[in-house]
């Protein structure tokens, strides 16, 4: 079954999975992994554009990755994030709303042959099993890390996120959270826009992937930094990290050891070092904690342009 | 800890519980390894939604429903085979299609996102080449060229809008940009670079140039047909029941409600209640159906129940006290990951051997050198992992009966050889079976014998009485399509105080899961002759699927552990590599690359090691293999209307069989090869070698010399006899006569129709061991030394292989850019096995969990290093031809000059591969 609602209203109103790019539906659906009736977003008017906003942005939610990457108006680090996920093939199709929205991409979960806590079973199979991939903050029952580059961009960016038939912002910032936590229950969920604020005054951000090949790599760990520098000294400062936890996770402890040091490598390096604060590794994911303390010191070095 | 035995949710338990005994009924379909179905048929069978588009500037319509993506839109409504299905998630890109001009994953596209669109299908670029067609025609920029189309659509694309916006050619980080969306499984990744970046340059906007590999006009355009295009009246679709279990036996299984399932045309039981399961993803059922969904519809009502055992998966489980035993002792016939034979050896548990290779190396010596305290010894365990072929081109037969004729059309490595065995197995005189393989998409070993789909193929086609195509999904290619095993080897090489050769002892385990094969011990013998040698190998038995030859079967595992170790040795000794193995290798091949290796800028120039977060170093290793060839393989010339015509039943997989066939006859009459036609891919043709063993250009180019010289002499008594010139003799530009010079291509165009049969004649010297007509060993070895340059990210743990330099010595090349591009292919499937490849299993259950082209990571277009091939061409003068194969030698040094740059660059040497940022981030701490 297919249905091809035309404005947001209906969307609420149907059941079935919603259908923006499909890049990740459709693969699910030729695996057996989804079935069920479609709600195809084809038809769906007025969620395809890039408003700025405030000094900020608006992204619609069938916005494609490829156009927002490539949008003058878009901050550096949810550029980069944008333009270093996945293939340009793909970037192309997929969306905004589809990226957050989209599942893990756990070899258990993706192969129908096995049921785990994501796909209607009792447990997680690569806690006890094959983890190699996945998280090093045990943060969940199902240890698969959260897919979405553009998520952990967001988080760094302090967007917030409309949902479904709501007139505005559902909660502030928290629908983001909430939403990437899949805390928003069974129900579609519509993701109109993403609000991202102006940036900061001399802000400076930067993207960081850590993958084995050159590209089109699932990130072992991801990072998104912005930092302010004024007069040598740094006066605001948002790091975000993807691919170590269930979702992506803003790392305080590391902000908080820039703010009001000087921008330079060795604060940088100690400041880094505070990434894994709470990290909890499985057996096989322990090497992300030095991956972790490297990419993030990477993306500050290279925002603040030391090396 | 509970797992679901059944996707449908009927049956749960633990799989302690099920190994008790229990009898365990499964939906086979719920279980089945890449198989699956919608849960209600009824929306999924109903298209729902018209949807009108532009296809190729024609407009169509069509009703789609939720699941129709936009390639079966081309592919399948429409026949536009062209574009093509290879990994199925769009990872691969062979399906790019241009989506209002942009290249899009059409495997993912919805069929309902094409309303009101544009598409465009490499059919649909026009009559006349594309500059980046021409280019890849020119620099060949493809070898099998299943991956080609996707590749041609994206590059065109990337050059339209590049030269709209630039007037400088992009860079090679700018082109790996664009095409990071596209896999190369042959590995033409260097021609790529150079044809993208040339046609943005402007060089081939004029004349369509001379092609490098004689199909490639065919390759760039989507005509070339393979298996998987092949199109048939009524042809069925047939689907495989594959066992969810590693370790079972098949209780009963029930086939009546399948065959009810609207739709299906046969379902055939490929085992019997008792039969043993012995890994996730054997063979247990198939059915024909009139597409897929109804054959998947098909196998979801075969009942089969199991009693389940636990798997032994890997070889701790398998070496385990009281693991379950794989096999009763001594079993015959099992699969071979080995181009060989099978030995018979000793058995107990899941071990199988050890086959000791050691006769006449000095056993005893070699252990009490490695236990001498003078000497200098260096000891260690080197560890690989499974690395699959996955050829993007998966296993396929389409088979077709006509009354009593069987006509397969097969993606093999064996046209002669499959139609024998189908003519053996089916009890058919063998000019009752046709096989056909024009093109092939790629295969590297996995398609040498007769695997499972060539028979079930055939068996539904003659019992639905209609023809039927089998081919594997990705997943399913990923598990049970081949691959090269894992090694485990415990190596110790010592060498005097005054570095003279002392001894090796090596004991190899074979992680092949149900096959055997290990045979490090041989590589062992192939090199250093001097040194003593105490070698001992074992195949460890285990519940997981059975490996499959795989260009140099177990080559680089053993060369992984033997060159690491003779680095090593150089290192504790405090000498140079190169000067080292110059001492311990008489082989006369390589001493000649030694010199030229010494002498490169990359080795010469090599620097301290760096202190850095980045280092860079330079790893040394050698190959070596067999020189092969085949006595019988024949090849046929025909002259009609003055146009030659060559044929021979081998096969094209990107090997170039096509282009040295019509370069060798080209050459020899003053042609160029684009002037004869050549043909592969028909058993109907003489007989011909299988692509195994780099035995198909030292076999089928000397055997078209032979025929191009029966042709000359004939043409010659066709010049007195018909033409009337006066005392002619053959000469290289054609007839000369007391008059002058009748060219060849003068002679053939008087002359009558002329057929010559020519063969493969023994070389003027030395040993030909042979084993019937298709396997002939023959003298001297051939050699090769790699030079890689990596460059190390200690913080990220990134190993990039920068610049490769490979040295081959093979003799006379016969078609200098396709061996180069092979060579390239062999050094890049080596550094996919060096960094990245590795086919994971989840240890429980023993079922796949790397069974798509994300989780299994093949190098793409960036991880590509500036490679340099040297071909040593002296050496084998006494062979006929002047030269043998590369394939293997291209590979086998790969992954040991990886480590070894990995070593000299860190300090750390990489025991285990790949090498992972994780491997590596631990590696150089500690």
């Amino acid at each position: 079954m297919i249905r091809f609602p035309t404005d947001v209203a209906a969307v609420a109103e149907t059941t079935g999975e919603l259908r923006a790019g499909g890049t990740d539906l459709m693969e699910r659906r030729r695996s057996g992994r989804a079935t069920g009736p479609v709600v195809d977003l084809r038809d769906l008017a007025g969620l395809d554009g890039i408003e700025v906003v405030a000094g900020g942005l608006r992204i619609g939610g069938t916005v494609r990755i490829a156009a927002l990457a490539a949008h003058p108006g878009a901050p550096v680090g949810l550029a980069q994030a944008a333009g270093g996920l996945a293939t340009p093939q793909i970037r192309a199709i997929a969306t905004v709303g589809g990226n957050l929205a989209q599942r893990v991409r756990c070899w258990y979960f993706r192969n129908p042959q096995f049921s785990c806590l994501q796909s209607g079973g009792s447990s997680c199979l690569a806690r006890d099993g094959d983890h190699l991939y996945h998280s090093c903050f045990d943060d969940r029952a199902c240890v698969a890390p959260h897919p979405s580059s553009l998520a952990c961009a967001l988080l760094a960016y302090d967007a917030t996120v409309d949902l479904g038939g709501a007139e505005g912002p559902v909660t502030v910032p928290t629908a983001l959270a909430a939403l990437l936590k899949g805390q928003l229950g069974g129900a579609p969920v519509l993701v109109r826009a993403v609000n991202v604020p102006a940036p900061l005054p001399g802000e400076r951000a930067a993207y960081v992937r850590a993958i084995a090949r050159a590209r089109a790599e699932w990130p072992l760990v991801e990072v998104v930094a912005r930092v302010v520098v004024v007069d040598g000294v740094v006066t605001a400062a948002r790091v975000a990290v993807g691919g170590v936890a269930g979702h992506p996770l803003r790392r305080e402890a590391v902000e908080a050891a820039l703010i009001g040091g000087p921008a330079d490598a060795t604060r940088i390096a100690a400041a880094a070092a505070r990434a894994t604060d709470g990290a909890q590794p499985l057996p096989m994911t322990a090497y992300k904690l030095p991956l972790l303390v490297g990419s993030v010191q990477e993306a500050l070095e290279r925002a603040v342009g030391v090396s | 800890m509970a797992i679901d035995l059944s996707r449908r949710g009927f049956l749960r338990g633990t799989l302690g519980a099920a190994a008790v005994g229990g009898i365990v009924p499964s939906s086979a379909l719920a279980e089945g390894l890449a198989s699956p179905v919608p849960s209600a048929p009824a929306d999924a069978m109903v298209a729902t939604t018209r949807v009108e588009t532009v296809v190729n500037g024609r407009a169509e319509a069509f009703a789609v429903d939720a699941d129709e993506t936009a390639l079966m839109v081309v592919r399948e409504r429409l026949g536009l085979t062209g574009t093509k299905e290879a990994c199925g998630h769009g990872a691969c890109g062979a399906c790019a299609i241009h989506l209002d001009g942009t290249p899009v994953a059409s495997c993912l596209l919805p069929a309902t996102a094409l309303l009101g669109r544009t598409v465009t299908t490499i059919e649909g670029l026009g009559t006349a080449l594309h500059p980046v067609q021409r280019a890849f025609v020119a620099e060949d920029a493809l070898q099998c060229g299943f991956c080609t189309p996707g590749f041609v659509m994206e590059a065109v694309a990337f050059h339209d809008r590049w030269r709209a916006a630039n007037t400088r050619p992009p860079t090679r980080d700018e082109v790996a940009a664009a095409l990071a969306g596209h896999l190369c499984r042959c590995g033409a990744y260097p021609s790529l670079y150079a044809a993208v970046i040339g046609a943005c340059a402007g060089r081939y906007d004029g004349a369509d140039p001379a092609p490098a590999r004689h199909e490639a006009r065919e390759k760039v355009t989507g005509r070339a047909v393979y298996t998987v295009d092949v199109q048939r009246p009524g042809l069925l679709v047939g689907r495989v029941l594959r066992s969810p279990h590693a370790n079972a036996t098949v209780h009963a299984i029930d086939l009546s409600a399948a065959r009810a399932v609207p739709g299906v045309k046969a379902v055939l039981a490929l085992v019997e209640p008792g039969a043993r399961v012995r890994y996730a993803g054997q063979e247990i059922a198939a059915v024909a159906a009139v597409d897929r969904r109804s054959a998947e519809h098909g196998l979801a009502a075969i009942a089969v129940e199991y009693v389940v055992g636990v798997p032994a998966v890997g070889i701790a489980a398998a070496l385990a006290p009281g693991a379950a035993a794989v096999y009763e002792p001594r079993t015959k016939n099992l699969p071979l990951h080995f181009e060989g034979v099978s030995f018979s050896l000793p058995w107990e548990g899941n071990r199988r051997g050890p086959l000791d290779t050691s006769i006449l190396a000095r056993p005893a010596k070699a252990r009490a050198a490695v236990a001498d305290p003078a000497n200098t010894v260096v000891h260690a365990r080197y560890v690989t992992q499974a690395q699959v072929h996955t050829a993007l081109e998966p296993h396929a037969c389409v088979a077709e009966w006509a009354g009593d004729t069987l006509t397969a059309w097969i993606s093999t490595q064996g046209c002669s050889a499959m139609a024998e065995d189908l003519a053996e197995r089916f009890d058919l005189a063998r000019d009752k079976v046709k096989v056909r393989c024009e093109h092939v998409g790629g295969a590297f070993g996995a398609k040498l014998v007769f695997s499972p789909e060539i028979n079930l193929a055939v068996q539904l086609a003659r019992a639905a009485k209609a023809p039927v195509r089998v081919a594997n999904e990705r997943a399913e290619e990923m598990i049970v399509g081949g691959y090269r095993p894992g090694m485990d080897v415990d190596i110790a090489v010592a060498a005097t105080p005054d570095g003279a050769p002392a001894g090796m002892v090596l004991t190899g385990l074979g992680d092949g899961g149900v096959s055997v094969g290990a045979t490090n011990g041989l590589m062992a013998r192939l090199l250093y002759p001097d040194l003593p040698k105490a070698l001992e190998d074992y195949d460890i038995l285990s519940h997981a699927p059975p490996g499959a030859a795989f260009r140099a079967p177990g080559g680089p595992q053993a060369l992984f552990a033997i060159e690491q170790s003779m680095d090593a040795l150089a290192v504790a000794r405090g000498e140079d590599p190169i000067a080292l193995r110059r001492r311990w290798d008489p082989n006369p091949i390589r001493a000649m690359l030694y010199d030229t290796a010494a002498a490169h800028p990359l080795w010469a120039a090599r620097g301290p090691r760096d202190t850095g977060r980045y280092r860079r170093g330079v790893g040394l290793a050698v190959g070596t293999w067999y020189y092969l060839f085949s006595p019988g393989t024949q090849v046929r010339l025909d002259l009609a209307d003055g146009r030659l015509t060559a044929s021979t039943a081998a096969q094209d997989m990107g090997n170039g069989a096509r282009t040295v066939l019509a370069t060798a006859v080209a050459e020899l009459f003053g042609l160029a090869p684009a002037d004869v036609v050549a043909r592969v891919g028909n058993s109907e043709d003489v007989h011909a070698v299988p692509s195994g063993g780099s035995r198909t250009t030292a076999s089928v180019g000397p055997a078209a010399q032979d025929a191009c010289r029966q042709l000359q002499a004939e043409l010659v008594a066709w010049a007195r006899r018909g033409m009337g010139l006066s005392r002619p003799v053959a000469a290289p530009e054609g007839v000369r006569h007391e008059g002058g010079l009748a060219p060849w291509r003068d002679v053939m165009a008087s002359a009558p129709p002329m057929t010559m049969i020519g063969r493969r004649r023994p070389d003027e010297e030395g040993l030909q061991l042979g084993a019937g007509p298709d396997v002939a060993l023959g003298k001297r070895l051939p050699g090769a030394v790699q030079l890689t340059e990596v460059e190390v990210d200690t913080r990220l743990g990134r190993v990039q292989a920068r610049r490769v330099w490979l040295g081959l010595g093979v003799g006379r090349i016969w078609v200098p850019a396709l061996a180069r591009s092979q060579a390239e292919g062999g050094v890049i499937q080596g550094l996919g096995l060096a960094l990245y490849e590795e086919r994971r299993l989840d240890p429980r259950t023993g079922r796949g969990l790397t069974i798509g082209l994300e989780d299994y990571r093949l190098p793409g277009i960036g991880d590509i290093p500036e490679i340099e091939v040297h071909f040593e061409e002296r050496g084998f003068e006494h062979v006929n031809g002047g030269g043998v194969g590369l394939a293997e030698l291209a590979t086998v040094p790969a992954a040991a000059s990886v480590a070894n740059a990995v070593h000299a660059a860190t300090g750390w040497r990489p025991l285990e591969l790949p090498i992972r940022p994780d491997r590596v981030l631990g590696g150089v701490a500690s």
